[in-house]
């Protein structure tokens, strides 16, 4: 009986993926590294102040002249004009010498789809100023530039953007394309808008003195509070609304203001008329965006900024559950509960919902319930919710293309620090007290008196200025939007990588050896997901077999499990003629078995993987049969 | 056969001689002229559209409301009379707007405040026959005006947008390089080679036409015609046959040397699946086509135009073939149809294109009163649901394209399903041309392989009456790749879809035009028949008054005034004159549509509103025609639950007010609409009355 004897000595060969060109050391070595938290990343490479809110011409030429500077790593496109004629501009970075950045997986990031959420603007903006200045310093942005491309759009509907950061706005307006819409039903279209009635360059709300108003001002004379007893003496107020004149003469002030419908409610999975109006992807912002969107199908996973709340919004596969009744409902909430708190024992953070999805989407609910549990880490004092359907930008990202998404509601009251007496809610008192130490009192409109042509004397005040409500005062920009940043990055940080683990080839009987393949990957997300395996979109997995000439594969029947090698148990693919497709998941080892027939005493097999956005891999495994 | 139209046949066929009588008188003073005797295609009709705009500027203007993918516009034609009527933001001063302005609203067109009608053709290239009927009743419009009465009333008081090609890549290509395509143009790589639209169809014996390619083959699908030898039938699936078989194939050579013939041609997606109106399928796939709801730029244009144009009421869209109308809905069953609008599709609309295409009337459209006793007498014959709930099955005329008795749609995303659905618009869809009742003698066809028989008769009809021109006969010829053979058969444009130029094709357009003409003398036209104004007070330095006027007593204060001061009351009567309701039944409470309102204007500093808001919504005002075999659901006769203050001065006025009409709500087609104001000087006010779909109409007022 011969002794046969196998030399498992494994060469790990880099292949064409661009994965590992930085660990082959082929790429120019990081000269200016970083390792010391404490030491210098990049910030002054170039310089932009993260301490205000800038304009469309300002922010749009930094982007202009940051990618002057890093022309290596970062390109600039308009993906289109929008209806009051401004260019949408994107920027895409990705490492141009580690690949084509359609050839990579992609993250997409787009802020500010309602115009008064411009936050999302600077949040993005400073994603891209994080990525591109740090390159050069930081191994982690290092990395991630290299293997991913980045799309990011800073301001989705920028003619609302424009105005909301250079014009007396509310916190709510404006929000939507400037498509004219009739909201009151009286035939003309958006013409009685808000207006700085004082000119102080705010919008606060007016009151009126009535006798029978409902409200007074308060002893300090900063706000208008609510009058609980009816016979209370003193000057009365009513509230007449947002500050603003009767433009049409009808009466009412700031009925039909403008703008048209909801641009995220304006994309086409689960659009409906009524929010959706008037057809999908009516507004030349969205339609740009989902027309660049499906020419990149590289596009992995979508991040969409607004403001506000502090919330992971994240698209789920459909819930499944039918005919529960409410005692079973009430039942299955109480059991997640449950668990929930035996989770949080361990991990304070730790998420779960009552969803139940079909099989084939399973793994797409584990995957965002893993991803928004980090993100709930990372961000803090977010909390992660399910995201709704309805023609919103996300579940169409998902539905439609394949790409996990998730909103993120950026910043919300400051409950953190102005809730001082712990009852969960920011009273006005707290409020006007946390302006006064956090913001020295800049932010709050002091109640004073108006001349209005349609009221005559009114009062104007008792309210926060912009970006303090909605969009956080500028001193938190930086604050809200670093961790956001590395939130996205750490999603970045989890696109699928599928190694080759480990080759063995194992004498079976005469002269066929078994090989085993152990495929892995380590990351969260899967080579595809099952929302894009539905779709058709998803191009399978690859694991591929070479070898030297004296070596014939043979196919793998039943009985050969006989001859059962490993440790590993019988949960096994097996390998089936030099292509065998497969999927990989998140956080997954798939171990593959074949047979082979060695025609004298030497030869070689070479295994590699091959997945679209996990990347490619192999491993070279020398065989010779000793005596 | 129902006794109406048996009476209405002869009626109809003098009719149609009067009209063509009434064509050749004025031809001779045609500006454009314009003839049937050849189709136009896209480059002759894009001429004719032009030089209509140019020779009647008065009644046309001609609009480009997108292009297509190989950059050619999509064209719509406005016509009406450019003179009359008016829109109510030219009515309406805005006063200290915002400092921002932003100029994102454009001023209203004066068409936009007429009741308008979209008539369109080739939505699919090669159903270009809606082309042709869109130009006739462009023809038959222009020479109307001034000449007959009821089109130059129509013109003057209505506006027509036709739209004679929706896809003008797919009509250049059908008609002028006779390779037919019913989808829109995309550049798209279909073989995913890298390349674009390199492997259609091609003239490969260079006479200039795309015909066909016969060629023996043992596994081929085809015999030839033992009766008429230039046809070549096809055998059914699996079928035995001792005839030597044929493949036939396009005419056509491997472009890309990919070992396939024509698999990366120019034609792009299906438009008419391509709208918003059920798209997806019920778990959420596509169901239409393109990569989304209005994805290719033809639906985009025609959707941008539906949302601009809110006075549009009716619609057709043209097709072939087939010889009937699809009148909504093919993407949802019957149900969510509002039952108003079954009446009018059904008991109006198709009572008079049955007549109008000689078939005949269901017993239950001639009875409509009767409706009770059809439904019950359906159920032992019909297993259909929706017939039962109507009362009558639909005739092969005038029918739905969803399944009803399987309950399945027929398709996804279908414009005149959208049309209907999201605009409120009476959208139909008409396949034209049905050869055997278009073609005068064509012979009657037995029911035995009725499809062979007929395109026997077809081939014989183009020999006897267009010299056998159409088709081309067989010619030997050495396909490239796949050896002997020969070339011939019908030419693409005349092969199947569209009617024959000349006579069948101008009496496939006469009977279409009057249908088309029928539906727009039922849209709404709302009217300010009457406004009474009366002076209750006047004073010359007014301190304070009272007033006692229907409800309760207004108190004036009046403290910096000085000129002179009157309160005056006016009263407006608003009917509306037109046939059909100012909306559909479901047409209101769509997102882009509002009930119709009035407003009482002037300029700012002279009126006072005492009662009444300055607008005041009134509603929908029913038309003038009864819908047969429709009963209104009683209205409920409470006052409005959120009535407006009846002290509605201006110190108080600037908080949420209902703008509906106060008092007890008002039904029908009229509408009294009453407001008390007081008036310095002599101010000239204006009642403006702002229908969507039913015009909009000014009236001014002096008080003296």
């Amino acid at each position: 009986m011969k002794t046969l004897k196998t030399i498992s000595s494994i060469t790990g060969i880099f292949l064409l993926g661009f994965l590992f060109l930085l660990n082959s050391g082929k790429l120019s070595a990081q000269d200016k590294l970083q390792t010391s938290p404490g030491g210098y990343h990049g910030e002054n490479d170039f310089i932009i102040s993260w301490k205000r809110y800038y304009t469309y011409p300002e922010w749009t030429n930094m982007m202009k002249d940051i990618q002057k500077k890093y022309p290596h790593l970062a390109k600039i496109e308009s993906i289109g004009k929008t209806r009051m004629g401004r260019e949408q501009y994107l920027m895409t970075i990705t490492a141009q010498s580690t690949g084509k950045h359609i050839d990579k997986p992609a993250m997409w990031v787009d802020g500010a789809i309602h115009g008064n959420e411009v936050n999302g603007v600077t949040s993005s903006l400073y994603l891209i100023w994080y990525l591109l200045t740090r390159y050069d310093y930081d191994s982690y942005v290092h990395e991630l530039v290299n293997n991913t491309t980045f799309y990011i759009l800073p301001g989705l509907n920028v003619d609302a953007i424009a105005s909301y950061v250079e014009f007396p706005n509310t916190a709510n307006n404006p929000r939507e394309p400037y498509r004219p819409e009739d909201n009151d039903g009286d035939g003309l279209y958006d013409e009685d808008q808000t207006e700085d009635v004082d000119g102080d360059g705010e919008l606060s709300t007016m009151y009126i003195e009535d006798p029978k108003g409902q409200y007074k001002l308060s002893p300090d004379k900063r706000r208008f509070v609510r009058i609980s007893d009816p016979l209370e003496d003193g000057v009365r107020y009513r509230m007449i609304g947002s500050e603003g004149f009767d433009n049409d003469g009808d009466g009412l002030i700031n009925e039909d203001d403008i703008g048209g419908p909801d641009p995220n409610r304006n994309f086409p999975y689960g659009w409906n008329l009524q929010a959706g109006n008037p057809y999908p992807m009516s507004e030349l912002c969205t339609r740009n965006v989902f027309e660049f969107q499906l020419a990149h199908p590289n596009i992995f996973v979508g991040f969409h900024y607004h403001n506000t709340g502090r919330l992971i919004m994240y698209q789920t596969p459909p819930d499944i559950r039918k005919n529960l009744t409410p005692e079973q409902t009430k039942e299955q909430e109480k059991q997640v509960e449950e668990r929930l708190i035996e989770m949080r024992k361990t991990n304070k953070y730790a998420q779960l919902v009552s969803r139940r999805v079909a099989p084939e989407y399973q793994h797409d609910m584990n995957v965002q319930m893993d991803i928004v549990t980090t993100g709930a880490r990372i961000l803090k004092n977010y909390k992660p919710v399910l995201s709704g359907l309805s023609g919103q930008a996300p579940a169409s990202t998902y539905y439609m293309l394949g790409a996990y998404s998730y909103l993120i509601e950026l910043w919300g009251m400051p409950s953190f620090d102005a809730d001082e007496d712990g009852d969960g809610r920011v009273s006005d008192e707290e409020y006007l007290k946390w302006i006064d130490l956090e913001l020295t009192g800049e932010g709050w409109i002091t109640p004073h008196a108006v001349k209005h042509p349609d009221l005559g004397e009114i009062w104007i005040g008792g309210t926060p200025k912009k970006h303090m409500r909605r969009t956080p005062p500028a001193r938190y920009i930086e604050m809200e939007a670093e961790k956001n940043s590395k939130f996205v990055l750490y999603c970045a940080s989890q696109f699928p990588k599928a190694e080759i683990a480990e080759v063995t080839v194992l004498p079976a009987t005469s002269d066929l050896h078994w090989i085993e393949v152990i495929v892995k990957n380590d990351r969260v997300y899967p080579t595809f997901s099952d929302r894009s395996l539905k779709l058709g979109l998803a191009v399978k997995d690859q694991l591929i077999l070479e070898s030297s000439g004296n070596v014939t594969q043979l196919e793998l029947i039943k009985e050969y499990n006989l001859f059962e090698p490993t440790k590993l148990g019988t949960r096994f693919k097996p390998i089936s003629g030099k292509t065998t497709e497969f999927r990989l998941k998140g956080k997954e080892t798939v171990v593959f078995r074949g047979l082979i027939r060695l025609d004298g005493s030497k030869g070689w097999i070479k295994v590699s993987v091959s997945s679209k956005n996990g990347g490619t891999d192999s491993k070279k495994v020398n065989i010779s049969v000793g005596s | 056969m129902g006794f109406n139209q048996i009476n209405s046949i002869p009626v109809l066929r003098m009719m149609f001689l009067i009209f063509l009588l009434a064509s050749l008188q004025h031809s001779l003073a045609q500006k454009v002229p314009i003839s049937f005797d050849a189709y136009h295609g896209y480059t002759a009709t894009t001429k004719y559209l032009n030089d209509v705009a140019k020779a009647y500027p008065d009644i046309t203007e001609l609009l480009e409301i997108g292009r297509s993918t190989m950059d050619r516009p999509i064209h719509v034609l406005i016509l009406t009379n450019k003179k009359t009527g008016t829109t109510l933001d030219a009515h309406v001063t805005l006063s200290n707007m915002r400092k921002e302005n932003v100029q994102n609203v454009p001023k209203m067109k004066k068409h936009q405040g007429k009741p308008g009608q979209w008539i369109s053709g080739s939505t699919h290239g090669n159903e270009y026959t809606g082309t042709e009927v869109c130009l006739y009743i462009i023809d038959k419009l222009i020479r109307g005006y001034n000449n007959n009465g009821e089109i130059t009333t129509l013109l003057d008081k209505k506006v027509f947008y036709i739209c004679p090609m929706v896809n003008p890549d797919g009509v250049y290509n059908s008609v002028e390089l006779g390779i037919p395509q019913r989808y829109n143009s995309m550049k798209k790589d279909d073989d995913d080679d890298g390349r674009i639209n390199e492997d259609g169809p091609d003239d490969i014996n260079g006479d200039g036409i795309i015909t066909q390619f016969r060629y023996k083959d043992t596994k081929g699908r085809y015999i030839i015609d033992d009766v008429d030898s230039r046809l070549m039938v096809r055998l059914g699936r699996n079928e035995e046959t001792t005839s030597e078989r044929w493949s036939v194939i396009n005419e056509d050579i491997d472009n890309d040397s990919d070992g396939e013939r024509g698999e990366d041609p120019e034609a792009g997606i299906d438009l008419n699946r391509n709208f918003p109106e059920v798209w997806f399928t019920d778990d959420g796939m596509q169901g239409g086509s393109g990569s989304y709801p209005t994805s290719a730029p033809e639906t985009r244009a025609l959707a941008e135009f539906f949302t601009n144009h809110t006075n549009i009421l009716m619609a057709q869209n043209f097709h072939t073939s087939g010889g009937f109308t699809y009148r909504p809905l093919g993407t949802s069953p019957h149900e969510k149809l509002h039952p108003k609008d079954v009446a009018v599709y059904d008991m109006i609309m198709g009572k008079k294109y049955l007549e109008l295409i000689n078939e005949e009337v269901p017993q239950a459209w001639i009875y409509p009163d009767s409706l009770d006793v059809y439904k019950e007498a359906l159920k032992k014959v019909t297993k259909n649901k929706y017939a039962i709930q109507r009362g009558y099955e639909l005739p092969r005329g005038w029918r739905v394209s969803y399944n009803e008795s399987d309950d399945r749609r027929y398709s996804f995303g279908m414009a005149s399903d959208w049309m209907y659905m999201q605009y409120g618009v009476y959208a139909t869809t008409t396949e034209l041309w049905n050869p055997e009742k278009d073609l005068p003698d064509f012979p009657k066809l037995e029911d035995k392989d009725r499809r062979l028989q007929r395109s026997r008769a077809l081939l014989k009809y183009q020999d006897d009456h267009y010299d056998g021109k159409y088709f081309i006969n067989w010619k030997a010829f050495k396909h490239p790749e796949l050896g002997e053979g020969e070339i011939g058969g019908w030419l693409p444009q005349y092969r199947r879809n569209n009617a024959f130029p000349g006579e069948p094709l101008l009496s496939v357009c006469e009977k279409h035009w009057q249908f088309e003409l029928f539906r727009a003398t039922l849209l709404p036209e709302v009217e300010i028949s009457d406004v009474d104004v009366k002076v209750l007070y006047t004073t010359n330095k007014a301190q304070s008054a009272t007033i006692q006027s229907e409800g309760d007593p207004v108190k004036v204060k009046k403290g910096k005034s000085i000129g002179k001061y009157r309160i005056v009351e006016i009263t407006a009567k608003i009917n509306n004159a037109g046939a059909l309701a100012t909306h559909i039944g479901r047409g209101s409470s769509l997102a882009g549509n509002r009930p119709d309102v009035v407003w009482l204007l002037g300029e700012s500093n002279n009126i006072e509103f005492l009662q009444g808001t300055p607008y005041q919504k009134i509603g929908v005002l029913e038309g003038n025609k009864k819908i047969p075999g429709y009963k209104a659901r009683p209205e409920k006769q409470a006052t409005v639950a959120s009535a407006p203050s009846p002290n509605y001065s201006r110190y108080r006025r600037f908080r949420r007010v209902s703008y509906d009409q106060p008092g007890k709500k008002q039904t029908g087609s009229t509408r009294t609409v009453k407001w008390l104001v007081a008036v310095e000087g002599t101010p000239d006010l204006k009642v403006v009355v702002a229908s969507q779909k039913g015009g909009t109409k000014v009236k001014k007022i002096s008080i003296k």
